[in-house]
């Protein structure tokens, strides 16, 4: 053990190994201020309107209560589940092409809902491949599995269970080859090695990725709106959305808001007290240790699976839409949906990057556990207040102040966003950011580094990727957003999901299909390209 | 002379209260030695600002040290590992103990003495993350060599290194210990480096240091 400075240097400040930075504090305090005031002010707004319009409704809270709770719930469970064998089986095989499928499962955190929605239509609906194949072989139709429950379900397991997958893959990746090492030379069979190495280091992540799935299922929209088939199966989400939009039930509306609110924020308390501790970083070397033939076929069937259940919607887009995307491409509307959402993501992912950094960094650099509190506050202040809420309370605060909500629009998108990237943008930088003021702070304090050169010489280098990879998860958000648009959204400011959302609903699904495709190939060349483009920047800062 | 006078300190929540006392000469290697846990670690840690004693002075030619925040200390320190930042280059890491904005000619040449006077002339463009436990030792002295602080408190800095590696960075230590005039204050369990280096030897026991 290397002295007192390792883990308890969190206690009342007495250790001073953390660099002395007051001005990272001190931008981080006001952003965390500013956000939360800007949110209180959208709370506020909703309460307000909520107190005012006492009219009479037909949402039935307690219904959808109920329903959005078995949903989440199930879709909690069967991720965790499935991603859980899928890291099993993804940290022991080696086999060509691994890379390019760690990468695909990273992917579904940014795979706009919509897309993947679309995608199992193709392949699950009435008309669907799998339909098709039957009818002409059988003579008989499966139904349409890809509605209703079992269809939101679904598609929300092949997208969280990817997610899950991917961050559970990197904890076992990160297992010390020592650990290992003892363990290979006790001889443990796959399944004591998995309860007695694996399950460990992946226990202290499950409630966390636990609750994120759980509140990301809760306030599920897109794909509830598309695959949820009417009011059986509505989140609070689509519910708000609908009495909004379509039954101009505004005080419906905010009951459901506030009711959203209050749950989120109950499970976001749980969840922040079963926050896992963040683990050093990097991965050890791979070790050459395989478990036993039938563990191995085990994993290998757990992998094929996965991949067909994730991979196959996605390339029924793809083929689908560049069946019809000539269409698409001479329309102007779609250029004008293009530029706008190019443009929205750009701003949003820089907007993101921004408050990230200046949040992490200044929580990374002070000890006081109220303050570190305070400034991890915002991350989760866009989960207990979703896109269609936010939207909603934005709408109500532009009103009431007298401006026109289309004026507003671009810039409540833009902002909102970006709130709904930052919980995880900030879990992506924040631990390693942690890690190196928490590892190599009595270094850089005894060396007396400044803040810059803290940033320039040893932040920038070791969390260069980290950065690109959170410009790319905001940008594909903000790409792949619905919620946000589809209430502020008018004529004018059109992006690709709402026009693909349009065009449905118009039953132009060739269109749809074609605005599906694109989508999902912005998303991947983003979320490719950038962590690659800001690997190169931080190579060179070296 | 380095004088550190009723220093005392307790870990929260653990009964027992440091009180330290201890004197180290220039060009002088003081050793500090002790059971596992015996505080060995925290003594150096109060000396170098990282823990705030409860009471007691660190007097260095007759300046109190106390009251400095650690990158203000005339300290430099090595630890057994985690001495350098792995990523940078030898030469990116020895160059930090230089000022910031220092022309790069000089930077370079600088570098390339430090280097020399340690024995590793040419690695300065290696990743520290590919040099030898022996190696980073090195690297490490030699930037210490550049901050030229007269205090150098080493925790255990030969531990990870093999018999022969360690009797040379041994030496090389006790060399620029009384070239540069340093007060060298070292915490080893190893009874030869005790013997081989230190001119004065203490033995750290229920939170006191006596002199053997
Ligand atoms: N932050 C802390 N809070 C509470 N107790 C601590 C803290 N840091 C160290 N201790 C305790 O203080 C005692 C002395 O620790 P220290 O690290 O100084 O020992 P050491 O002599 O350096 O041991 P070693 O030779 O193993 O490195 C130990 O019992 C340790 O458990
Ligand atoms: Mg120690």
């Amino acid at each position: 053990m290397g002295g007192a400075g390792e883990s308890h240097d969190i206690m009342a400040g007495r250790m001073l190994t953390l660099p002395h930075r007051p001005f990272r504090i001190a931008a981080a305090v006001a952003l965390a201020v500013a956000i939360t005031v800007l949110i209180a002010l959208v709370l506020w707004a909703i309460l307000a309107a909520a107190t005012e319009a006492s009219g009479t409704s037909r949402v039935d809270i307690p219904h959808l209560l109920r329903m959005t709770s078995i949903q989440a719930g199930l879709t909690t469970i069967l991720s965790l589940a499935v991603g859980t064998a899928l890291a099993w089986s993804l940290n022991r095989l080696r086999f060509p092409g691994r890379d390019l499928l760690v990468g695909l499962f990273a992917s579904a955190i940014v795979t706009p809902g919509m897309v993947v929605a679309f995608g199992l239509l193709a392949i699950w609906g009435r008309n669907g491949w799998i339909n098709q194949a039957s009818n002409a072989l059988f003579g008989v139709s499966i139904g349409n599995p890809a509605f209703g429950l079992s269809g939101i379900l679904f598609a929300h397991v092949v997208l969280d269970a990817a997610f899950a997958a991917r961050i559970l893959l990197a904890r076992l990746d990160a297992i010390p080859t020592n650990r290992l090492k003892t363990g290979q030379s006790l001889a443990l069979t796959a399944w004591q090695r998995f309860a007695l190495i694996d399950w460990p280091a992946l226990r202290g992540s499950i409630p966390g990725i636990g609750a994120i799935i759980f509140l990301l299922a809760f306030t599920s929209f897109p794909i509830v709106l598309l695959l949820g088939g009417g009011p059986a199966n509505q989140t609070l989400e689509v519910a708000i959305y609908a009495a909004v939009r379509q039954d101009f039930d505004l005080s419906g509306a905010v009951r459901l808001a506030a009711t959203q609110i209050a749950v989120c924020s109950v499970v976001i308390l749980i969840a922040s007290a079963l926050a896992p501790v963040p683990t050093s970083f990097g991965a050890s070397a791979s070790p050459l240790w395989r478990d036993s033939t039938a563990a191995r076929m085990l994993q290998s069937l757990v992998l094929a699976i996965a991949t067909l259940g994730f991979v196959a919607p996605l390339l029924s887009v793809l083929i689908d839409g560049f069946g019809s995307i000539g269409r698409v491409l001479a329309q102007p509307t779609f250029w004008w949906a293009t530029v706008t959402s190019l443009a929205v993501g750009s701003a949003s992912a820089l907007l993101t990057l921004v408050l990230a950094l200046a949040l992490a960094m200044g929580r990374g650099a002070t000890g006081n556990k109220p303050l570190r509190t305070l400034l991890g506050m915002p991350a989760f202040a866009y989960l207990a207040v979703p896109a269609v809420v936010l939207s909603l309370g934005f709408f109500l605060l532009v009103r009431s102040l007298g401006a026109a909500p289309a004026q507003a629009a671009p810039f409540v998108v833009i902002v909102a966003n970006s709130l709904l990237a930052l919980p995880f943008a900030i879990a992506t930088l924040g631990p390693p950011l942690e890690a190196i003021t928490r590892g190599r702070g009595k270094l850089m304090r005894s060396l007396g580094l400044s803040g810059w050169r803290q940033f320039r010489l040893v932040e920038l280098p070791l969390i260069g990727r980290d950065l690109g990879v959170m410009l790319a998860l905001a940008f594909c958000f903000s790409l792949g957003d619905l919620g946000v648009i589809a209430l502020f959204g008018t004529q004018d400011l059109q992006t690709l999901p709402l026009m693909m959302f349009r065009a449905m609903g118009s039953y132009r699904n060739n269109d749809a299909g074609a605005i599906a495709a694109i989508l999902l190939i912005g998303t991947v060349l983003a979320f490719a390209g950038l962590p690659k483009l800001f690997g190169k920047i931080a190579d060179a800062a070296r | 002379m380095l004088h550190v006078e009723d220093l005392r300190f307790i870990h929260p929540g653990q009964p027992l209260e440091y009180c330290f006392n201890f004197t180290g000469q220039a060009g002088e290697v003081t050793a500090i030695s002790g059971a596992s846990g015996s505080g060995k670690s925290t003594l150096l840690d109060l000396i170098a600002g990282f823990l705030e004693p409860r009471s007691g002075q660190i007097k260095l030619d007759g300046a109190d040290l106390a009251s400095l925040p650690p990158e203000r200390r005339p300290i430099s320190l090595l630890l057994q590992s985690e001495s350098l930042f792995e990523h940078l280059s030898a030469g990116r890491n020895i160059a930090l103990g230089l000022p910031p904005r220092t022309a790069k000619e000089i930077i370079r040449q600088k570098v390339d003495q430090a280097l020399g006077e340690v024995g590793l002339s040419g690695v300065e463009h290696q990743i520290a993350a590919t040099l030898s436990g022996g190696q980073k030792q090195r690297v490490a002295l030699a930037r210490t060599l550049l901050r030229d602080r007269p205090v150098l408190l080493l925790d255990e800095p030969f531990s990870a290194l093999d018999d022969e590696t360690r009797g040379t960075i041994r030496d090389l230590v006790g060399v620029l210990t009384r070239s540069h005039g340093w007060y060298t204050i070292l915490v080893s369990h190893h009874a030869d480096d005790v013997e081989q280096l230190a001119q004065r030897r203490y033995r750290l026991d229920e939170g006191r240091l006596e002199l053997y």
